[in-house]
C-alpha cells in the first residue's frame, strides 16, 4: 500500500461519462452524504473553499430543504468547479 | 267401442308422454356436451414475447482500462495504471428503462476515502454500454482503489485496480 494513503491528494480528479444509449441528463458529478458531513464540508473538499457551500445548496433545491440539515445517503449534484 | 276409444286414448297419452321424455334427456345431453366444451376455449395459449422493450434493465459486466472506443467498449484492459493515466470503466447492460440512473463511485485505500463520483441518466432500449473515466493532471497517488457501479442506487458490482510509479 502507498505511503501517502493518509492523506491523498484528489482536488484536481476531472471525471466524465458517455453512452451509446441516449443520454437523457448529462453526466454530473455527485456526491454521496455521509454522517458528520455538512454542505460547508463538502464545498471544502470539492472546491477548497468552505464558502462554496452556496453553490451545491442552490444546485440541490430539490433535495434540501434546510442548508444545515443534509442526512446520510442523500445523493448530490456538485456543480463544476 | 267405448273400450277401444279408451285404450286408444291411454296409448296416445302415453306415446305422448315417452316422447316428452325422450326429449327432455336429450336436452340434458346437450348441456352436458356444452359444458364440456367451456375448458377448451379456456385453455388457450397465450405468446408472450421477449422483447427488448419488456427486459429489465440489468448490468451485465463491468469493465476496466485505458481507453475505450467508439462503441464505449474497453480498449487496452488492464487493472494497474500509471498516475498520469486517464482510468475507464466501461459498464454493459441490458434491458430498457425510460430514465436509468447509472453512477460510478470511485474511491482510495482500505478507508474507502472518496476520489469521485459520476452519474448519468440514459435511456436504454436493448444491450449498451456507458464509460466513466477519471484523471488528475498531477498524477492520481499511488495505491490501490476501487470503482464501485450503481444502477437507480443500488451497487451493480465493483472493481479493483491500482496506480503504481
Amino acid at each position: 500500500m502507498a505511503n501517502n494513503e493518509e492523506d491523498p491528494d484528489f482536488s484536481g480528479v476531472k471525471s466524465g461519462a458517455s453512452s451509446t444509449a441516449p443520454i437523457s441528463q448529462p453526466a454530473v458529478q455527485t456526491y454521496t452524504v455521509e454522517a458528520g458531513d455538512s454542505l460547508s464540508k463538502i464545498a471544502k473538499r470539492h472546491y477548497g473553499d468552505a464558502n462554496e457551500w452556496r453553490r451545491i445548496y442552490e444546485a440541490n433545491r430539490d433535495l434540501i430543504e434546510d442548508p444545515d440539515e443534509i442526512f446520510p445517503g442523500q445523493t448530490l449534484k456538485i456543480p463544476s468547479a | 267401442m267405448r273400450f277401444h276409444r279408451t285404450t286408444a286414448l291411454i296409448l296416445i297419452g302415453g306415446l305422448a308422454l315417452v316422447g316428452c321424455k325422450k326429449k327432455d334427456t336429450g336436452a340434458t345431453d346437450t348441456s352436458g356436451a356444452m359444458s364440456t366444451e367451456a375448458p377448451v376455449t379456456q385453455t388457450t395459449q397465450t405468446t408472450v414475447e421477449t422483447t427488448p422493450a419488456n427486459v429489465p434493465f440489468k448490468v451485465t459486466g463491468i469493465d476496466l482500462g485505458t481507453g475505450v472506443g467508439s462503441d464505449k467498449k474497453i480498449t487496452g484492459a488492464t487493472t494497474t495504471f500509471g498516475p498520469k493515466d486517464t482510468i475507464y470503466v466501461s459498464v454493459a447492460t441490458d434491458g430498457s428503462a425510460p430514465a436509468a440512473k447509472v453512477k460510478a463511485r470511485w474511491t482510495y485505500g482500505s478507508n474507502n476515502k472518496l476520489v469521485n463520483e459520476n452519474e448519468v441518466t440514459i435511456n436504454p432500449t436493448g444491450p449498451t454500454y456507458t464509460e466513466f473515466h477519471i484523471s488528475q493532471d498531477k498524477g492520481l497517488p499511488a495505491g490501490n482503489y476501487k470503482v464501485e457501479i450503481f444502477t437507480d442506487g443500488s451497487s451493480a458490482g465493483t472493481k479493483d485496480f491500482e496506480v503504481k510509479k
